[in-house]
């Protein structure tokens, strides 16, 4: 009965949610339809460029888009199943202890980076501050067990590479929280549009139990009509850059100890790589570049790239992601610097 | 009213998108073109999810009349009539693109422009490779990966003389009209992170049978370089060089 329309009279519900139905499976048989009446791949022949940059494009949504349906889901059991004072009895009251477990959070929750972007946003629905909020989405993607144990695999114990990378993950979380907590007015923060589905929320706290199944299924509607323009956007761009870009250019400048870290941001940012597995793709460049540029490489990548600035922009101003992004920025080069040079 | 439907379904139709996709990749045995094998299991299992999810969503119609425009009740949207005409194509562009891209296209690997790109010569992929348990194995059976490797450490050229081999690749072209290499790509995620790797084959004239791109299967034997001030001092002089259809899986891992 929750699936009904309480203000509709039901055989007008009942009407309207058979079309619906018939519709949605009109468009998975359209769907189903066009792939396979598609043309052979001998067929088709778009040039090298087009079709590298259609191949790269598209393998950054497929491996992205599961962690984003994940961390959608995740989103949506916090907002609604989990019971409020569950997530807020395990929560210190000081601002600093709360960020800080709060950056821990991700060893329970090990989602990926995109996925900790609708993660995020449904922990700010249910009540959390946006520093808060932010701290975990940086720390999250960096201080998990599937990030920590990959990296461990890649470097093991050498140049202090994992220890800095946790550590210096959790420590740039933190302040990224505390220096948004002093923003005079957090709502600024956010896009008008999250900004007022987060005063929405708030004000239907007492609601949150009526027609649970209902404002699940909503939520995800909602939650991918945000994510999905912005990824699939992203994912092009990154395609484009990466087509575009010649990535030798960059590994040459691998070898200066100030050079190097900023050139494996840049390329950081480019290569949009996700955070459970960008050690074994630095990892080849291990030798080439100095161990404080792969610490800088592994702190910026999972907070700032190409498809995350596109994630982020749904819930975030262009002016906080900014801000975010140079202050990712100077620390995680300030970390790689001090272990090149000190 | 095209607005409203915009916001209602646009993500649920991305979502199939995707879902429909991934899923059909996921049983051509096609997926690996993109993602690395062992994301496959989750990503087919959370594909379904997305998809049951999205189905669902069809079942749900609004409470009232009103619901629609929960949204719009708070949230000043910005712009008349030309900035919602701009929002809703904009919507149906990224529609039609993300359906031509992922249903309409033809599932592919990345080309020698990319190879050439992420320069072959000199891939620090394996800078850190353990190539020990490679020396003294039975070479016939070595990959274009693990002759890589190895010539990438350096072994000298007593190592590689008359070592016969058998590797199979796509052809990448070198500034050496007589030298062309047999390559695969190297993938850790996705096909993002694929790094080229290449074994420079001796093959003159080979423009004459074959293209960049084409996939080859060379069996031979390592030596010299006859052109002794070549970049390649040590190369694999094709015996037989037969073209082949691109392989199940054309990266390696």
């Amino acid at each position: 009965m929750t699936l009904l329309g309480l203000a509709r009279p039901e055989a007008t519900a009942r009407s309207l949610r058979t079309r619906s139905l018939v519709g949605g499976l009109i468009l998975i048989a359209a769907l189903v339809g066009i792939r396979v009446f598609a043309p052979s791949s001998s067929s088709v022949d778009l040039g090298h460029a087009a079709q590298d940059f259609v191949t790269l494009s598209l393998s950054v949504v497929v491996e992205s888009l599961p962690f984003v349906f994940l961390g959608i889901v995740l989103s949506i059991f916090v907002q609604l199943w989990l019971p409020q004072s569950v997530l807020f009895r395990i929560l210190p009251r000081t601002p600093v202890l709360r960020r800080s477990v709060l950056s821990l959070l991700g060893i329970l929750l090990p989602v990926c980076e995109c996925g900790n972007v609708p993660l995020s946003r449904g922990l700010m629905l249910r009540g959390l501050t946006i520093p808060e909020a932010m701290t975990f989405l940086v720390a999250a993607p960096i201080v998990n067990p599937i990030t920590i144990l990959t990296t461990y695999q890649a470097f093991g114990f050498d140049n202090g590479i994992l220890v800095a990378r946790i550590v210096g993950g959790f420590a740039m979380a933190n302040l990224i929280g505390w220096l948004f907590s002093r923003a005079p007015n957090p709502d600024a923060l956010l896009t008008r549009k999250f900004s007022a589905a987060c005063t929405r929320a708030h004000h239907d706290d007492d609601d949150q139990h009526s027609h649970r199944w209902r404002r699940s299924i909503t939520s995800f509607g909602e939650e991918t009509t945000a994510m999905l323009p912005a990824l699939f956007i992203g994912s092009a761009v990154a395609g484009l850059i990466q087509v575009a870009a010649s990535r030798q250019l960059l590994v040459t400048l691998g070898s200066n100890p100030v050079w190097s870290v900023f050139v494996l941001m840049l390329l950081a940012f480019v290569v949009a790589v996700c955070s459970n597995v960008d050690a074994f793709f630095v990892l080849a460049l291990g030798s080439t570049f100095m161990p404080g540029a792969v610490v800088a490489f592994l702190l910026f990548g999972p907070v700032i790239d190409v498809k995350m600035i596109a994630l982020l922009r749904t819930t975030f101003t262009a002016r906080t992601l900014v801000l975010l992004t140079v202050i990712v920025g100077l620390a995680s080069a300030t970390i790689g610097l001090a272990m090149n040079l000190v | 009213m095209s607005e409203r439907f915009t916001k209602r379904w646009l993500g649920v139709t991305l979502s199939l998108i995707g879902v429909v996709a991934i899923l059909w990749l996921a049983a051509s045995g096609r997926l690996e073109l993109y993602i690395h094998p062992r994301y496959v299991v989750f990503t087919a299992i959370m594909a379904i999810i997305g998809g049951a999810a999205s189905i669902a969503a069809f079942l749900v119609v609004p409470l009232t009349d009103h619901d629609h425009d929960d949204n719009d009740d708070d949230e000043p949207r910005p712009g008349g009539r030309g900035a919602v005409l701009l929002r809703v194509s904009g919507s149906a562009v990224l529609v039609i693109a993300a359906v031509v891209a992922l249903l309409v296209l033809p599932p592919a690997t990345l080309s020698s422009a990319t190879a050439a790109n992420r320069d072959i010569s000199s891939s620090s992929t394996l800078d850190s490779a353990d190539s020990t348990h490679l020396v003294g194995g039975d070479s016939t059976s070595f990959t274009v990966k693990d002759w890589a490797t190895l010539l990438h450490q350096g072994l000298g050229d007593d190592f590689f003389a008359g070592k016969p081999a058998h590797i199979t690749g796509f052809l990448v072209a070198t500034d050496d009209p007589d030298v062309v290499y047999v390559a695969r790509f190297l993938v850790t995620c996705c096909a993002v992170d694929a790094q080229p790797l290449g074994v420079p084959v001796y093959l003159p004239g080979w423009q004459q049978n074959f293209a960049a791109d084409d996939w080859v299967d060379v069996t031979g034997a390592f030596g010299l370089n006859p052109d002794a001030t070549a970049a390649e001092t040590v190369v694999l002089t094709a015996a037989k060089t037969d073209k082949i259809p691109v392989p199940a899986q054309p990266y390696v891992y």
